[in-house]
């Protein structure tokens, strides 16, 4: 049933990439920041998990305690080393780099060397259609597409939504509107942060948690990113599946698949590169809804 | 309803570039007038000063070296120093050169971010049949993506979009640039007649003669600074002004 656990592996991995990349590309499009500090909240958030649940936190209570710090350290950090360089490209790849590996340093700081392992929440497994499936990858891919439900709702739907639609668009034109364009690029930061952080509490129990868990999942992150076409929403969680289950393929139909995966997904963005620069949706943040 | 607006001593620079210089206006609650010049007189910069585009520029940094000074009054409050946001959320609206609609957006959904800060539900129907019943167009292509309609449409819907908003005083920044003459006139028929629903408007042209023929009173700029102002008339009349910064 190899085929049967590259679909669920390839599932779950898409809804942790797709959270991941779809916060990244909303900062990107509404703030103008590439943060390459991203993948930093989720690798804090998981160990957010680790710790509390370590401590006997419930898993739920876990999550929600883990969000709000990653969200207060991320909102933090943009304050102090990203807002105020916003304009400035090169300076804001550099910060949120300098970022990131300073949120590296401070969990090896605080949590050592040890790798960590947050104990499975759901154990046992569910047969679905005669597989097997896990438990606790049923639960992660069950956040994770209430997640994305939750931003398309938010983003179509609400007046929030149009705020932000429209900041990405023309910011200049929304501010005509009356609409807070300074206002809605923090909120937006959050809600990246916050999808970041989620992902991470949503995928802790399945990996093992470690100071470095960001670097592969950024490369896979601006992969998704480019692949979709920078700037497009829809195009940024359509190149994070593509990606994931490229990786859910080569770990497991590959001998030594798992150090393979990374450089295959390079290898894909590197492809649609050549034969279409602009990546697959090459268009605005705005063909959504 | 109206609310008047009253400029002294308005001067933008970038950099170097003095682009605006002393500029004096005042438009009388509900009024209409028309600021004509040349192209790069710095029509598009007061507007964007006044709209709170300009603050917005030298708050973000963007731009380097942005200095904005003078008064800017709106009804019995000082504006100059608010952010853009806020004073659109005051009645002081503009809809800007090259009209700009959001694109990929449908002409409804432009619609309704024009009515952002309209809280109440009924009050954005209402003025959605207002705006509809002055271009029935938008209705029609109500589901369409606003980047597939033509030059004129999207004027209308820039300017519907503007309405949205229940300005006192709607700035038109160009509205007949790129317009052909067909479209054009029943264009200015449709401004004409905001102006009878007690909006005031201060309307920027190249069309001096079409924007001045509907004007109470009009300015005319050059290089920055206000060379000419009075009734529609007085300016039309003056060879002076016709022959040197009209092109009449
Ligand atoms: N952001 C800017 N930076 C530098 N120069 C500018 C900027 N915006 C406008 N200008 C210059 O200011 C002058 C007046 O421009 P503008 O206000 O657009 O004139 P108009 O609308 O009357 O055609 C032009 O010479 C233009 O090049
Ligand atoms: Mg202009």
């Amino acid at each position: 049933m190899i085929f049967a656990d590259i679909l669920i592996d390839g599932l779950v991995r898409s809804g942790v990439y797709a959270m991941l990349a779809l916060g990244f590309a909303l900062v990107f499009g509404v703030g103008r920041v590439l943060n390459l500090a991203h993948t930093a909240f989720f690798m804090v958030a998981s160990y957010g998990i680790f710790y509390f649940v370590g401590i006997g936190t419930g898993m739920p209570l876990a999550i929600v305690l883990s969000s709000i710090g990653v969200v207060a350290v991320g909102l933090l950090l943009y304050k102090l080393f990203l807002e105020s360089v916003r304009e400035m490209e090169a300076t804001v790849l550099i910060a949120s780099l300098a970022s990131a590996v300073l949120l590296q340093e401070l969990m090896l700081l605080f949590f050592g060397r040890q790798y960590g392992r947050v104990p499975e929440v759901f154990s046992g497994f569910t047969r679905i259609l005669g597989v097997r499936v896990g438990n606790q990858e049923l639960a992660t891919l069950a956040l994770a597409v209430l997640c994305l439900v939750g931003m398309w709702v938010l983003l179509s739907r609400t007046r929030l939504g149009l705020a932000i639609r429209t900041s990405a668009q023309d910011p200049e034109v929304a501010n005509l509107m009356g609409i807070n364009v300074s206002r809605v690029v923090q909120v937006v930061v959050a809600l990246g942060i916050l999808l970041a952080a989620l992902a991470g509490a949503a995928v802790a129990p399945l990996i093992t948690v470690e100071p470095h868990l960001w670097m592969d999942r950024l490369v896979i992150v601006l992969a998704a990113v480019v692949l979709g076409g920078l700037g497009s929403l829809k195009g940024s969680i359509l190149g994070a599946v593509i990606l994931a289950f490229a990786e859910a393929f080569v770990v497991f139909l590959l001998p030594g698949g798992s150090y393979l995966r990374t450089a295959v997904a390079m290898a894909i963005m590197l492809g649609v590169f050549l034969a279409r620069p602009e990546g697959l949706f090459g268009a605005g943040i705005e063909e959504e809804s | 309803m109206a609310e008047g607006l009253r400029v002294q001593g308005l001067s933008v620079s970038y950099g170097p570039a003095l682009i605006v210089h002393e500029v004096d206006l005042e438009v009388g609650a509900g009024a209409t007038v028309s600021v004509v010049g040349p192209n790069g007189a710095g029509k598009t910069t007061v507007l964007r000063a006044l709209s709170g585009l300009v603050l917005w520029e030298k708050s973000s940094s963007r731009q380097a070296g942005v200095q904005l000074v003078g008064e800017v009054w709106f009804g019995q409050e000082r504006v100059d120093h608010l952010p853009a946001h806020q004073i659109a959320s005051r009645g002081l609206i503009l809809c800007p050169e090259r009209r700009r609609p959001f694109r990929e957006m449908t002409v409804e959904e432009n619609l309704q971010a024009g009515a952002y800060l309209v809280r109440s539900r009924k009050v954005a129907q209402q003025r959605m049949a207002e705006v509809c019943r002055l271009f029935p167009v938008l209705r029609e292509r109500g589901r369409q993506r606003a980047g597939t309609l033509s030059g004129g449409e999207q004027q209308m819907l820039a300017i519907g979009r503007a309405l949205m908003g229940g300005p006192k005083l709607l700035m038109i920044d160009e509205p007949s640039t790129g317009l052909a003459p067909l479209v054009k006139q029943p264009l200015f028929a449709r401004i004409r007649e905001i102006k009878t629903l007690g909006i005031g408007i201060l309307l920027v042209e190249q069309d001096a003669e079409l924007a001045l023929s509907m004007a109470d009173s009009g300015y005319v700029l050059s290089q920055g600074r206000v060379v000419a102002q009075g009734s529609p008339a007085e300016l039309l009349a003056d060879e002076v002004v016709r022959r040197s910064y009209l092109g009449l």
